[in-house]
């Protein structure tokens, strides 16, 4: 069976020879000095959290790095999905976004002894919105980072390429924001930074629909 | 597929004659209509051409670009309406066919199948197919799909109970 003629002639006339996309583990790992600056950067652009000493070396910075590798690896993930015949079963994808979602929460757990420390009564929406804002504002620029290495690929389900690199990106900036906020009161850790996060992912899934290859 | 990502013309003519075969079964499978199937052949090795740069040397190439036929394939799908516009002809044919000639009598029973199998879930629908008239493999389905190899076999037999179901 030999290619029709007009479909040859347009492959032969675009036929430059191509450099294929690096395994998405490898693509992944350019986002790692951008985490760490983010990581870094939401506390020390704010303010440090005033129990930063009592918290400890690995309890501070050693899980907010963690977290931020976990979002990492979250974005490969993301740009493994993107490739044609790599994408990932619903389980994988069940498991990364319930796993992602809940793991700020395990952090805290680990972290955390009480849990009723929370902004001061009538000052609940503005700190709230404050953290959101720092959270969201950290993630902007791994999510269009992400968004331009997988827009490279070919994502055939751009939606769920776009949660999955918009958690991701989540996770990365609430690693450095835990570092800046204290608070460890459920409502606030729910709203203001699962908030963030989830709004991350949102972002993802438009601007990956808006940006993928596939819907063009 | 190197010697294709390279740029010679040569290995593309290669990768057409290993692949438009199968590809042409499967997109048949897919929209049972042969000068649509052939339409979404050539449109599926222009979208391989354009996307050449996603494969990843070492791979196969088959799970490749089976996801993007079925890719180009949804796409037409959504962009024509074509699902509806079938099922419409279909009402429109049962409402006017009111007196079944004996000569036609086959052809109405492969009309039968057919709206049989599209009472069956997409997914099952797919895995049926796959499995049934092209003869894959339920590893090789599970791994095209992105599912476990029981999933795959779970998808196909319930496909066909709810086939067999609409059949009687």
């Amino acid at each position: 069976m030999s290619a029709p003629q007009p479909l040859r002639d347009r492959v032969a006339g675009d036929l430059r020879p191509v450099r294929p996309l690096r395994s998405p583990t490898v693509r992944a790992l350019v986002l790692v000095p951008l985490a760490a600056a983010i990581v870094f950067a939401v506390p020390a652009l704010h303010f440090f959290r005033s129990d930063m000493a009592a918290l400890g070396v690995l309890r501070g910075w050693g899980f907010s790095y963690a977290q931020a590798i976990a979002g990492i690896v979250i974005v490969a993930l993301a740009l493994r999905e993107s490739i044609p015949g790599r994408s990932l079963s619903r389980a994988v994808v069940s498991c990364t976004i319930a796993g992602g979602l809940a793991l700020p929460a395990l952090v805290l757990v680990m972290t955390s002894s009480t849990f009723d420390l929370g902004p001061a009564p009538g000052r609940a929406l503005v700190e709230g919105v404050g953290c959101f804002r720092a959270s969201a504002g950290a993630a902007l620029p791994a999510l269009l980072f992400a968004a331009l290495l997988v827009a490279r690929a070919f994502p055939l389900r751009p939606g769920i390429a776009g949660a999955l690199y918009g958690l991701g990106c989540g996770l990365i900036a609430d690693a450095g924001l835990r570092l800046f906020c204290e608070y460890t009161a459920p409502p606030h850790v729910a709203f203001a930074h699962g908030g963030a996060i989830l709004g991350a992912m949102f972002v993802g899934v438009v601007v990956s629909r808006i940006s993928a290859p596939s819907r063009r | 597929m190197e010697g294709y990502l390279g740029g010679r013309i040569e290995a593309f003519d290669g990768l057409y004659a290993a692949l438009a075969g199968r590809l042409r079964g499967y997109l048949m499978a897919q929209c049972r209509d042969a000068a649509l199937a052939d339409d979404l052949l050539q449109d599926t090795f222009l979208q391989m051409h354009r996307s050449r740069h996603t494969y990843e040397p070492g791979r196969p190439v088959t799970p490749w670009v089976f996801a993007i036929a079925r890719h180009v394939f949804l796409m037409k799908r959504r962009s024509t309406g074509r699902r509806l516009r079938f099922e419409e002809r279909l009402t429109a044919d049962a409402t006017a066919g009111d007196v079944v000639r004996d000569d036609v009598k086959a052809m109405v029973e492969k009309d039968e199948v057919r709206r049989a199998l599209e009472q069956v879930p997409a997914d099952q629908r797919e895995a049926l197919l796959l499995h049934h008239v092209q003869g894959w493999s339920f590893a090789e389905i599970a791994a095209r799909l992105g599912i476990r190899v029981n999933a795959a076999k779970t998808r196909a037999f319930r496909g066909m109970k709810k086939m067999k179901g609409h059949l009687k």
